[in-house]
């Protein structure tokens, strides 16, 4: 597994992979930096972190996801190697179970980076604008915790978009999926439904309801384990003719 | 008589479409074996199942007595292949390209060194590969198929896109491997000649059946023999043969086909006589080298113009 990991990661470093994995947090950072900037007052530190993890859980995580795994399926698909990879003396759901492994770990270094960045925006903001310079505690340990859960919850629509994307060699389906489901993730973000909907899973964990947490929860992280392991073995199982 | 490559009743359906049917081949250890057929007549879904990418619908394939069905892993273990679509990452280099593939094989970085020698590709190793022409590529595959040195190498169509020059060094190459390498190389084409320069043993596919296989040498020497000959009047050559029961053919040039195991010195001699005594004059007569071409031409007819025929 270690090998195949190790292939991905050398392939992924020399896509643009990187560019993708700062510039999406980079972009609400930004945001919170001139929002700030405009504000009258200061605010607290905690109300803009969480609403830049709430950005980040409805909009920017599952539009990142779309572009992440279509991204690591058409670095297959394009030079149609699947054929050559399939054939090598190598377990074939490990190939698919590393790409698996990347997605998850750049999403999980973007969920970070987007609290770091955001972190790091709001405070020079702050030090432009000493009036608007952030308050109070920012609770970085809660915060870390909010974050871990939304990546958790978003395991299930990682799983359908990573086999959506390495299933169908063209873009098309993947990206009109991703696409869709966050468009309804947007406009119906505060839905009670919602918490069913696997785009919406990871925004439901800053849900004022405990049962909306935990029902995102379970189903984005159990259900969503369940579902990427299933995509894995399915993946490895069929013919790519 | 050892066997690389053995499939037995091997067969593969896409719907209603039996596009590989009951195909039965051996490829002997150290052969060069020319896997022949028209494009569409199943010679790359056959591959695909000798290399477990595809499941048959009936039958067997077995890569050094390994099963590929039950072992897939063990039977990929002895097979490298070079398949149609190469699969090369075109933002990293050759070596880099080798290197994926030899840290999935478990194979040392002085691996990676020997398979670009052989090709003798390490010069062009540290460019990235989408500036790679087409004869490059093929070379670069034949590398990674060549990884941990398989005792099989399976190529599909190696010689496609490549210039007259690009062809040449590839054939030159294929049939020097099993001596340099000890590889057994099973490699399917469409194009005759370079199967008949390259490869020791030959299958024909047709339809997706398997209508001939044997040694090449041999096929050829199964041939019945014919006789060329360039005379001074050709139709009246051809109606004074015809006359002493001769199956006779006159199209680029006079052809007289002899039965299966016909003598063909004394058909020279007596036709030269025949010709003489009736005062055509001869200009050269002989036996016609037989080609590759001409099995492939017995047994290779599409189904529809054998119903047309029938």
């Amino acid at each position: 597994m270690l090998a195949a990991l190790s292939v991905e990661l050398r392939k992924l470093n020399r896509s643009l992979a990187a560019v993708l994995a700062v510039a999406a947090p980079s972009l609400i950072a930004i945001f919170a930096f001139f929002n700030l900037l405009r504000a009258d007052k200061a605010p607290p530190w905690a109300m803009f972190l969480q609403a830049s993890t709430g950005i980040w859980a409805y909009f920017m995580l599952p539009m990142s996801v779309t572009a992440l795994t279509a991204l690591v399926a058409h670095m297959e698909h394009g030079p149609r190697s699947w054929d050559h990879l399939r054939a090598l003396p190598v377990p074939r759901w490990r190939l698919y179970a590393a790409k698996a492994v990347c997605v998850i770990g750049i999403v999980v270094i973007m969920t970070a980076l987007n609290l770091v960045l955001t972190f790091g925006a709001m405070s020079l903001a702050g030090t432009i604008k000493p009036a608007v310079a952030p308050i109070g505690d920012p609770d970085l340990s809660r915060l870390a915790l909010l974050n871990a859960k939304v990546v958790a919850a978003a395991l299930l629509l990682i799983a359908i978009q990573f086999w959506t994307a390495v299933r169908f060699s063209s873009f098309v389906p993947a990206l009109a999926l991703g696409i869709g489901g966050t468009f309804f993730s947007v406009v119906a973000t505060s839905a009670k439904e919602g918490v069913f909907f696997p785009w919406q899973m990871p925004v439901n964990m800053l849900a004022r309801e405990a049962w909306r947490i935990d029902t995102a929860l379970a189903l984005g992280g159990g259900l969503g384990l369940v579902a990427l392991i299933a995509a894995i073995a399915h993946l490895a199982r069929r013919e790519v003719l | 008589m050892s066997v690389a490559i053995e499939t037995e009743g091997l067969s593969r359906r896409f719907g209603p479409r039996l596009a590989v049917d009951g195909v039965a081949m051996t490829v002997p250890e150290r052969a060069v074996y020319g896997f022949l057929g028209r494009n569409g007549a199943g010679k790359t879904t056959t591959l695909k199942m000798v290399l477990g990418l595809i499941r048959p619908t009936f039958g067997a394939a077995r890569v050094c007595g390994l099963d590929v069905a039950r072992d897939r892993i063990g039977a990929a273990r002895k097979v490298g292949a070079l398949l149609e679509a190469h699969g090369f990452y075109g933002n990293l280099t050759g070596r880099e390209n080798l290197a994926l593939t030899a840290t999935l094989l478990g194979c040392p970085t002085r691996e990676i060194d020997r398979v670009l020698e052989v090709v003798e590709m390490r010069p062009d190793a540290g460019r990235k590969v989408a500036g790679y022409s087409l004869g490059m590529r093929q070379r670069l595959g034949l590398a990674r198929a060549m990884l941990g040195a398989p005792p099989v190498l399976v190529l599909d169509e190696p010689t496609n896109g490549l210039d007259p020059d690009g062809i040449a060094d590839m054939r030159r190459f294929l049939k020097s491997l099993p001596e340099r390498t000890g590889a057994t190389v099973l490699l399917s084409s469409h194009l005759l000649g370079e199967i008949e320069q390259t490869a020791t043993h030959v299958g024909v596919v047709n339809d997706g059946r398997l209508v001939l296989e044997g040694e090449l040498s041999r096929l050829k020497a199964d041939l019945a023999p014919e006789i060329v000959l360039r005379t001074g009047d050709d139709a009246r050559s051809a109606a004074l043969l015809r006359g002493h029961g001769l199956n006779v053919r006159v199209a680029d040039s006079l052809t007289v086909a002899l039965d299966l195991g016909d003598a063909v010195d004394p058909a020279v001699a007596g036709l030269t006589a025949l010709l003489v005594e009736a005062a055509v004059p001869v200009f050269a007569i002989g036996p016609r080298a037989r080609s590759l071409e001409d099995i492939y031409r017995r047994v290779a007819v599409p189904t529809v113009r054998q119903a047309e025929a029938a």
